[in-house]
Parts: structure tokens; C-alpha cells; sequence
């Protein structure tokens, strides 16, 4: 299996959806197959990588460090699976009731190509320019539909992730000066044997673009406005794909190419997932609109990504990952499934909010009860005690919110399609599947911490 | 409106320029320019005639007409010369003749798959440049005419909305 054939499937596949009327159904069905083929490429390419360990190719033969290497390993396997899971489902979604732009098919498919490059990519400018295939593809999308509130939206979303992404070169640009290498792993030999400082403020630098995207506490502020001005599909598209650049950065350049400065900056990062979870929680139980409420339930959530990460070693990155996992298809699912009308949608729903509550079956008690086991393992009161309060804050808002949408106010907003419908469902039930047997994905999830380096704490 | 001595001259511009984008796209093997700034120069040769005759006029050449198509082209030429190798089990972006073996020349151009690459990106570059400016140029008209035909009608209507009329 080669790391070339997802990519090249979705590459192609783009430029030929793009040709097409995408507001036609032919051509939509066309395009969620092309992504359900990526992702049926990925997911052979996944097994092959357990079997048989990591895979590179470097690009026209040149070896690493000369050129540019694409890379394929668990923990990018991981999160190229979810994102073309979430995209698949939310453009299904789309089609299946209607799509409203010819371009849309076509746009997701781009940016499931940015999403897989640049998580098999070992290079750090090639990734820069992955992520910038993938920001351009949703600067479109946050405006579709095109009322004057999605391109309110989209003007707040593109000025503030272009300010994100600048940071973000700064960055490369820095690590490019202090190490003198592009590729992911020789700069990650290099840098502890540089000085500290210069470091130091570069990881700073890259957790800040990061956090932009992740939408976490002090950079937030764009999220909830972009959140309730786009349509559900592209909300489900922003917070269950695209913020997983987010949280494999922060995995990727935080774990692995700056481990120390990862564990000096603990404390900050568990400062801030604390506000994170804490704020979100509030705010969100302040909120009245669905897409308000779950946008400022993300910001909550990725705190607890945050927090994983502070603790670091296997247990955290592990479960870092988990929760990044469940994360996004939890908002997926609600997204999609808070627009819907009907009792079998209401059902969907619950489970997300489920989910996002942390309660048994659903997949998120698994994500909680791992973050809950290594504070009462560490004997660190704290995170307990936040586990908790931001788990009952979580379970206020959700069900708030299911009382406002799906008992109190019945009317359809848009039209409720059995294709719709049946995708939920779908998605409900591998959240539940996932809370009843999560040994798989438990144990990918530490399979995938096994090639960052300093994993114990 | 331009005058008579700008609008030949950017018509007699049009050729050199082309041939020097070409020029420059050829050259990049052994010297400076590749298929980007080749784009670039040819497109801003094809720009200036909008400049000099005006959006409607700019829309009657054919180079403008097919702009679009030309970047679906290019992007197709380059990703084939991209993953075409992966077929035979090579890496991606291997290039033929491989490093190392000699090319056959034909004066400054080498005939090596790099050069169907940049021959790929000068489409796309062509292409989007010459088309989105195209498309606010066009768009510009437009407005021009719809204002004018309002004030003519004297009825202001409220701008019809545009939400459903740009479905397609």
C-alpha cells in the first residue's frame, strides 16, 4: 500500500469534481464515493503501517533531509481516518438534503487532500502548505450559502486564521533559521541540543497558531461568531475536520519535535485547558441558539486535549489522541442532528450530548474516564475535580439544549431527509459502539503515541 | 477611455510578450524563470488588453475564453507528471531521465518531464490569473450596466437577492 494512492485519489478526484455542477446529485453521490474510496485507501494504508511499522516515501527519490518526505505513521493515520470520516458524512449529509453551491463537493474534496497531506507529510514547510490547501478550501466553505451572516462569518474566520497561519510560517521560518532543517525528525534531533530560549519562543509561537485553530481560551473569540453564522454541514466540516490540525499539531510539534519545551510549558497549558473547560461550560449554558451553544462547547472540549497533553508521557498523548478522536465525531453528530427534526434525530442527538457529558455507553465516557484515571493515578486532585465540573457543566447545556430544539420547538427549519437521517443514526451508533468496545480504538490511540519520543513523564 | 497609440501598442505587445514567457518558461532549466513567472509575464501581457480595450472587448479573445479551462489543464498535467511514477512503483515526482542520465537537448530546452511540471503550473497560472480578473472585470460591466438601467427606469428597486439567484 502506498502513502501516494489516498492523496492522489483525492487529488484527481477534486479537479474532476470541480468540473461539475455540484448542486446535481450524480455528481455529489460521485464525489462522497471518491471520499469513501480515500478512506478506504487510508484505512488499508493503516493496517499496513501496524503490521509493518511507519511508511516514508521521499518525493522523486531524493533521501530525507535533502528532500521533501511524506511520512505515514499511526498517529497520522488516526487523524486522516477521522477527518475523511467527518468530511464523507458531512457532505453525504449535504447532498442528501441539498446542496446550495456547485463548488461545495468539490471544496470538501479539497480539503480532505489539505486534511491527509498534511498529516503525511515529514516536512514542515510541505505541511504549511497542506494546511494552507485546507484553510483556503474552508475559507470558501464558511461562506456557503452566501446570506450576508455566512460572509459576516467567513470575513471573521478568514481574517483571524490568516493571522493564525502567518504566525504559523513564523514559526517554520524560526525553526528553519535555528536548526537549519525542514524535515520533522532531524529537527527534532536538533533541538535539544540547541539553546533554550530561541526555542522556547518559537513552540510558543506554534502553540499560538494552533490554539487559533483549536479555538482554545484566550484565542477563541472567532470561533462562536463563524460557528452559528454557517450552515450545519460546514460547522460539522470546521470542528470535526479542521480543528483536528489543531490538536495533531499541537501532538506532532508539541510531543515530537518539542518535548522539552512541552513539559516546561505544563503548567501554562493546564491553565489554560482549565479556563478552557471552565469558560466554555458557562458560556455555553448562557447560550440559546444550537450553534452557539455547541461552539462554545468546543472551546470547552479542546481543553480537555490540552490538559491530556500537559500531563504528557504515554498516558497522556494517548489520551490526548482518544479524545481528539471522540471529540470530533461528537460534534459532528451534533451539528448534523441539531438541524434535523423528528424523534429518531432527538435520539442522535442525546447520544452526542451523551457524549460530550461523558456518560456511559456513549464513546466520551471513555475519553473522560482515561483523563479521570491518570488524575487519580498522578494523585493530581485537580484535574479530577475539573473532569467533573466540566462534565456536569457539559450535561446542563446539552440537555438544555435538547429541551429548546427537540421538545419545545418542533418546527422544521430545513427539510429532514431519510438520507440525513440515516447518516446520524449511523454516526450515533459508532459513538455508541465505540463506548461499548473501545479496546480498538484505546489501543490505536497508544499505538499512535509510540513514535513520539519522551513519552515517559 | 484609452487612446488610439495606447490600444496598438498593447497590441503589438501581446506577441513579444507571450514569446518571452515562453522564452522564460523553456530557459528555466539552465537559467533564471521557471513555469510560475512565465505565467505570470504572459498573463500580464493578456491583462493589458483588457486594460487597453475595455472588459467587453478583453472577453472576445479566445485566450480569455478558455482561461479557466486552461488551470483544470494545468493542474491535471502537473499531478499526472506528479503520481504518474507511483504506476510503476517509483516515488512520487521522479522525474525522466532520472539524475544522473543525460537529457536530449534541443537548444536551451531539455526534454525531461520537469518541463511538462512547469509547463502544468504556467497553465494554472495563466489561467487563474486571467480568469478571476476576467470574472471582476465582467462583474464590474455588469453592475455599470444594471446602475445604468436603473437610473434610466428611475425606480430604485432594492437589488433583487442574491441568494437564490446564484445557485448555479
Amino acid at each position: 500500500m502506498t502513502i501516494a494512492l489516498p492523496l492522489a485519489i483525492l487529488w484527481f478526484g477534486a479537479l474532476f469534481i470541480a468540473l461539475f455542477d455540484g448542486t446535481r446529485k450524480p455528481v455529489g453521490y460521485t464525489a462522497v464515493g471518491l471520499l469513501a474510496a480515500a478512506l478506504a485507501a487510508t484505512v488499508a494504508l493503516g493496517i499496513d503501517v501496524h503490521r509493518h511499522g511507519p511508511k516514508e516515501m521521499g518525493i522523486a527519490g531524493w533521501e530525507a533531509g535533502v528532500g521533501i518526505a511524506l511520512r505515514a505513521d499511526m498517529l497520522g493515520i488516526t487523524f486522516a481516518v477521522v477527518s475523511l470520516v467527518v468530511l464523507t458524512t458531512a457532505l453525504w449529509f449535504e447532498v442528501s438534503r441539498d446542496v446550495k453551491a456547485r463548488i461545495f463537493p468539490a471544496l470538501v474534496m479539497f480539503m480532505g487532500l489539505g486534511l491527509t497531506g498534511l498529516f503525511f507529510t515529514g516536512d514542515a514547510f510541505n505541511f504549511y502548505v497542506f494546511f494552507e490547501i485546507s484553510m483556503v478550501a474552508a475559507y470558501v466553505l464558511a461562506s456557503y450559502g452566501e446570506s450576508p451572516r455566512q460572509l459576516r462569518a467567513a470575513l471573521i474566520f478568514i481574517v483571524v486564521n490568516l493571522l493564525g497561519s502567518v504566525l504559523f510560517l513564523v514559526g517554520i521560518a524560526a525553526m528553519y533559521h535555528n536548526t537549519g532543517w525542514l524535515d520533522m525528525d532531524r529537527i527534532s534531533v536538533q533541538t535539544p541540543m540547541l539553546e533554550e530560549n530561541p526555542v522556547i519562543l518559537t513552540a510558543t509561537i506554534i502553540f499560538v497558531a494552533f490554539s487559533i485553530k483549536l479555538g482554545l481560551f484566550p484565542f477563541h473569540f472567532w470561533l462562536p461568531a463563524v460557528y452559528t453564522g454557517t450552515r450545519p454541514a460546514v460547522a460539522a466540516i470546521l470542528s470535526g475536520a479542521l480543528a483536528n490540525i489543531g490538536s495533531y499539531g499541537l501532538l506532532r510539534f508539541g510531543a515530537d519535535i518539542f518535548p522539552r519545551e512541552l513539559r516546561e510549558g505544563a503548567w501554562v497549558m493546564l491553565i489554560l485547558g482549565s479556563i478552557s473547560i471552565v469558560y466554555g461550560g458557562v458560556q455555553a449554558i448562557a447560550r440559546h441558539s444550537p450553534n452557539e451553544v455547541l461552539a462554545y462547547s468546543t472551546i470547552g472540549q479542546v481543553g480537555y486535549i490540552l490538559i491530556a497533553l500537559s500531563i504528557g508521557g504515554e498516558a497522556g498523548y494517548a489520551a490526548a489522541i482518544l479524545y481528539a478522536v471522540i471529540n470530533a465525531l461528537n460534534k459532528t453528530l451534533l451539528f448534523l442532528s441539531a438541524s434535523l427534526r423528528g424523534w429518531i434525530a432527538g435520539a442522535a442527538f442525546a447520544v452526542g450530548a451523551f457524549s460530550v457529558a461523558g456518560v456511559p455507553p456513549a464513546g466520551g465516557f471513555f475519553g473522560k474516564m482515561v483523563i479521570f484515571q491518570i488524575g487519580i493515578d498522578d494523585g493530581r486532585p485537580l484535574i479530577v475535580a475539573l473532569v467533573f465540573v466540566g462534565g456536569a457543566l457539559s450535561f446542563v447545556y446539552m440537555f438544555q439544549l435538547y429541551r429548546a430544539r427537540f421538545w419545545i420547538n418542533q418546527e422544521a427549519d430545513e427539510a429532514t431527509t431519510k438520507g440525513a437521517l440515516a447518516l446520524v443514526v449511523a454516526l450515533a451508533l459508532a459513538i455508541v459502539l465505540i463506548g461499548v468496545f473501545p479496546e480498538p480504538l484505546l489501543s490505536i490511540s497508544r499505538e499512535a503515541t509510540s513514535i513520539l519520543p519522551e513519552r515517559a513523564p | 477611455m484609452t487612446t488610439e497609440m495606447t490600444r496598438t501598442t498593447c497590441r503589438i505587445l501581446l506577441l513579444p510578450i507571450l514569446m518571452i514567457s515562453v522564452g522564460v518558461l523553456v530557459k528555466g532549466y539552465a537559467d533564471i524563470g521557471d513555469g510560475f513567472s512565465a505565467g505570470v509575464i504572459a498573463s500580464l501581457g493578456i491583462i493589458l488588453q483588457g486594460v487597453a480595450f475595455g472588459a467587453e472587448e478583453f472577453d472576445r479573445l479566445p485566450l480569455v475564453r478558455y482561461a479557466p479551462l486552461a488551470t483544470f489543464a494545468g493542474l491535471f498535467l502537473a499531478l499526472a507528471v506528479a503520481f504518474l511514477p507511483v504506476v510503476s512503483g517509483d516515488p512520487i515526482f521522479l522525474h525522466h531521465p532520472v539524475a544522473g542520465d543525460s537529457a536530449t537537448h534541443f537548444g536551451a530546452l531539455e526534454f525531461i518531464t520537469p518541463v511538462l511540471f512547469d509547463i502544468g503550473v504556467f497553465l494554472i497560472v495563466i489561467g487563474f490569473c486571467v480568469g478571476s480578473i476576467g470574472a471582476v472585470a465582467r462583474e464590474t460591466v455588469r453592475r455599470e450596466r444594471d446602475r445604468g438601467a436603473q437610473a434610466e427606469t428611475r425606480r430604485g428597486s432594492p437589488g433583487a437577492p442574491a441568494e437564490r439567484g446564484d445557485r448555479r
